[in-house]
């Protein structure tokens, strides 16, 4: 199939879908914890360091199979996000998001410090076991596990709380459980990303996970549509693509992301896609009665 | 050495207090994290150096220039990014636009100036003083006492003046300071006005005590600022400089004592910390949820 | 009702634009499989950042590029074609650069690649160069691990495990400092991989390392790390980070009204580290690099007046390095009669006694260059001053 695709798609092409689909899980990711629940965070590239730096070390130096690799990092993100939804049941709004930066400062400050992840020359030449069909295969499955999650009574109660918590409570949902699977389930996606992101650039260091690049996964949930599955993936796909494009205007290209990103909140506050959920296209689309 | 090392923090965490004011401002009456914040102290340092090399000002003229375009730029970012999303969004989107202000503006200076570090010209004759086996130098001395007499100057003017009063009341209710009779965009206005002067202060401060300039010095001065004024309180003024001032020393004290390589992780760990024991801050005021 | 007209429009144009990009590619690979390089010019690729933190190293590199491809051109081309060099600035970035040295290979179709400067970011390149068998030739990496990515990698630099050494011997014996303060910039990856080589050649020759510190690039608060390096007792500092940190670690220094000389690498030498640094850096910053203006070979002389005459600027060893890198690469394809990189190669990896403009090189068995002697240069009246010409030995 890998074959197939490089024979008859562009390399570079085939990079930008790859990383298009890492970025869809990501976006997912904090989607679920910031578009959905409605708990800012800001430092969603730590999770994600941590599944890439876990991952990688993994198959680099204890030889494990590529899958376990990507679980071990994934997993040990969600801890971390387990960890850092705990306080969520003291903090909110904006301390909360110092908070998350502050974790993801101190990640990438322990990882510059990190012997076995090669302090600031980061990691290199790790086996380039993710392709394409292995991203967009994950992606599918995300997708799905996703959509099914926010149509279900936990999903809703994850939107409750995004509306009203205190209304939420009374309804008898139980809010601190829900942050904290929310801050769980999304590390584990971002953590995910990062181990596929970190096998497929075959080098990775704490610079690419600093806070422009939580900005950036942040920007996609917003720009698509807070709590929207099919927001947060043309979220992914425009930012992913919008700067190979703007190349061409090179040194402007963050100029006009800059005004871009004011001009869009201006004309559509709640991002292109806010609050479009999948069952509502199901609805709408194939006249399905749903519910 | 210690107390040339408490002087240095206090002398850094001063600059860190008068940009976390600008921060404390704005939010403590639209709740909005102004992520633009850092970039208008950048654009204060470059307009001061622009005068310094160009006009051939001194100290306090290019201070005054620097901090009359920078209330300019405030006002104007105020207007353009965030009044027309006022009330109509969701304050996460009033925070993307922020972000697209910030990216817009250090990428413009990008273009201007190039994104080389630039050298600040010596503008006053450095002495250094002994006290009593301390060294001080007479910019430690200038700097220190011009964001005294700022910070000052600023708590007489919410205190004892009318427009200072209508803040307060506003930053208190802005639905009911309405009813009241006050011209609440012009608050607005007038807070970002003054916010932003004041990081133009310290951007020329800065630039004078260190030498150098750079278009993207305002991120990490920004993170570090509202690292500050969550720290000190969110919202209170007094917080902000106690906040500053404390951030400032603990970094200094962390590299001079602990370990310079985890100089940023021990300032945010400190940080989280403290707001898990007390999420409203230092000097924050305890917020009860309404239904 | 959450769907409504204008969200379903949005959609689908978004579907529009996924289908569009997709039978781009198509085309893309239709045209491209006509083999460009087999057309009418042969094209080069520029890896370097022209913007960012690494801007010094990049923009002259840039400019030795293309003068070096324009002389060629002068002289009637490779193998009867002529150059273009395609220019991208990857920003010091490593995605940046992965994606630029992608886009070289499979769309601009280059027959090589120039660059990178840092050793970090031509790794990145390095590896996707070799998986598309595509020749990489770095006109700056002086780390470890450059050509060991395989038998693709060339560089032309003089390598700081052969330079250090000889620069300690300097130090000791010539200058007779004691005692030793090292900073490191810990988020750059040439720094902390300097550090260790530093040293390694230090503890050699047992001298006492008094103090180890560390700083961050892009930061400009240094008080806390220099006042801690003025109560240390080091006679010395060795910072082993870039031009713009050491000039505000030796402004600082300034500030506090103490004497000390900064030791380090060619990451300091860029032309900013005068211009930030002024009086505080004025004989006072001393590093090793390969290329001098002062006292230049014939080749050198040449290319110095070349250089001045298009740019009306002093080169530095970047644009000598990329001159010579471009230079080389051209032999190898006309010596071996094709631009093909998996036939070229083995050319390239024959180089000997080459008298290039930054000095003679000659590639060993393992493909790492040889280049002698080491240049020591400080900056006096706000230029760069050869301070001493050391011979490197390399076994």
């Amino acid at each position: 199939m890998e074959a197939f695709l490089t024979q008859y798609i562009d390399a570079y092409y085939l990079r930008i879908f790859v990383l298009i689909g890492i970025n869809i899980i990501l976006a997912l990711g904090l989607n679920l914890i910031t578009g959905v629940t409605g708990q800012l965070s800001m430092g969603h590239a730590g999770f994600m360091s941590i599944g890439a730096y876990t991952a990688a070390i993994l198959t680099m130096q204890y030889q494990a199979p590529f899958w376990a690799a990507l679980l071990a990092g994934a997993l040990l993100a969600a801890f971390f996000g387990f960890l850092i939804g705990i306080p969520t049941l003291r903090l909110e709004g904006d301390y909360l998001a110092m908070v998350t930066i502050g974790f993801a400062e101190i990640i990438r400050v322990f990882f510059l410090n990190f012997e076995p992840g090669g302090k600031a020359v980061g990691l290199y030449g790790m086996p380039p076991n993710t392709t394409f069909v292995l991203v967009w295969g994950i992606v599918i499955v995300v997708i799905l596990l996703n959509a099914k999650l926010l149509d279900s009574r936990t999903g809703r109660a994850l939107y409750a709380i995004r509306e009203n918590e205190i209304a939420a409570e009374a309804s008898g949902i139980d809010t601190t459980r829900m942050k904290v699977l929310a801050f769980t389930v999304g590390s584990f996606l971002g953590g995910l990303a990062g181990g596929l992101y970190a096998h497929y650039m075959s080098y990775i260091a704490p610079q690419d996970f600093g806070f422009m690049k939580s900005i950036e996964i942040l920007n996609m949930v917003v720009l698509g549509g807070m709590g929207s599955i099919p927001g947060s993936i043309l979220g992914a796909v425009i930012l992913t693509i919008a700067p190979e494009m703007l190349r061409i205007v090179a040194d402007y290209r963050l100029l006009f992301y800059g005004g871009l990103l004011v001009i869009l909140m201006i004309f559509r506050p709640n991002g292109l896609l806010g609050d479009v959920r999948i069952y509502d296209i199901k609805k709408r689309w194939f006249k399905k009665e749903v519910g | 050495m210690f107390w040339e090392q408490l002087l240095n923090g206090l002398t850094l965490g001063s600059t860190y207090a008068l940009i976390a004011l600008g921060y404390t401002m704005v939010y403590g009456i639209i709740q909005l994290i102004n992520f633009a914040h850092g970039e208008i102290y950048m654009f204060g340092a470059f307009v001061g150096l622009f005068l310094v090399t160009v006009a051939g000002a001194d100290l306090f003229t290019a201070l005054i220039g620097a901090m009359i375009f920078c209330m300019i730029l405030g006002m104007l970012v105020e207007r353009i990014a965030y009044r027309p999303l006022r009330g109509k969004s969701s304050r996460l989107s009033a925070l993307i636009s922020a972000i697209g202000v910030s990216i817009f503006l250090s990428t413009l200076m990008a273009l201007i100036r190039g994104t080389n570090t630039t050298r600040y010209p010596n503008i006053l004759e450095i002495n250094t003083y002994h006290i009593g086996g301390l060294e001080i130098s007479s910019l430690q001395i200038i700097i220190l006492v011009v964001s005294a007499l700022l910070m000052i100057g600023l708590q007489l003017l919410i205190q004892k003046t009318k427009i200072g009063k209508a803040m307060r009341a506003c930053s208190q209710d802005l639905d009911a300071s309405s009813l009241m009779g006050i011209n609440v965009n012009r608050v607005i206005s007038a807070t970002f006005a003054i916010g932003s002067s004041l990081a133009a202060a310290g951007g020329v401060l800065v630039g004078i005590y260190y030498n150098a300039v750079w278009p993207y010095m305002g991120m990490m001065a920004g993170l570090k600022a509202f690292a500050a004024a969550v720290l000190g309180g969110i919202g209170s003024i007094p917080g902000a400089m106690i906040g500053g001032l404390t951030l400032g020393v603990m970094e200094i004290m962390g590299v001079a004592y602990l370990s310079s390589s985890y100089k940023d992780a021990i300032a945010f760990a400190i940080l989280i910390i403290v707001l898990i024991i007390r999420p409203q801050g230092i000097l924050g005021k305890k917020i009860t949820k309404k239904v | 009702m959450y769907f409504q007209g204008k969200t379903r429009l949005a959609i689908v144009l978004c579907l529009m634009m996924m289908f569009s990009l997709i039978a781009g590619c198509g085309g893309g690979t239709n045209e491209t499989n006509g083999d460009k390089a087999a057309g009418d010019t042969i094209r080069l690729g520029f890896l370097g950042a022209t913007t960012g933190s690494v801007a010094n190293y990049g923009i002259p590199g840039e400019k030795g590029m293309k003068l070096a491809i324009q002389e060629i051109n002068a002289e009637g081309g490779v193998l009867g074609k002529q150059l273009e060099g395609i220019y991208e600035d990857n920003k010091g970035e490593n995605s940046e650069i992965a994606n630029i040295t992608t886009k070289y290979i499979t769309r601009d179709k280059v027959a090589g690649m120039i660059g990178d400067p840092c050793t970090g970011l031509t790794k990145v390149a390095a590896d996707i160069a070799q998986k598309n068998k595509m020749v990489i030739f770095s006109a700056g990496a002086t780390g470890e691990g450059v050509v060991e990515i395989g038998d693709y990698v060339f560089r032309n630099t003089l390598l700081d495990k052969f330079a250090v050494p000889v620069v300690v011997d300097w130090m000791l014996d010539d200058q007779g400092w004691k005692n030793v303060a090292i900073i490191t910039s810990l988020n750059n990856g040439y720094s902390t991989a300097l550090t260790p080589v530093f040293k390694q050649a230090l503890e050699a020759r047992q001298v006492n390392i008094v103090l180890e510190d560390s700083v961050n690039d892009g930061e400009t608060d240094f008080t806390a790390q220099v006042t801690k390096l003025k109560n240390s007792g080091a006679d010395v500092l060795v910072f082993t980070g870039y031009y713009t940190e050491a000039a505000l670690i030796m402004n600082e220094v300034q500030k506090q009204n103490f004497d000390i000389k900064l030791i380090g690498g060619d990451g300091l030498y860029g032309q900013d580290l005068a211009k930030l640094g002024l009086s505080a850096v004025e004989e006072k910053v001393i590093f090793y690099c390969g290329f001098s203006t002062d006292q230049p070979s014939a080749e050198t002389e040449a290319f110095l007046e070349k250089y001045r005459a298009e740019y009306n600027e002093e080169p530095d060893m970047f644009s000598a390095q990329y001159y010579d890198a471009v230079r080389i690469l051209a032999d190898a394809m006309e010596t071996s009669g094709s631009a093909d990189p998996t036939v070229y190669k083995e050319e390239l990896a024959k180089l000997k006694d080459y008298p290039g403009v930054s000095g003679m090189t000659s590639f060993r068995e393992d493909r790492e260059p040889v280049k002698s002697p080491v240049f020591l240069l400080t900056v006096k009246d706000g230029k760069f001053a050869l301070v001493n010409k050391l011979p490197v030995e390399v076994k």
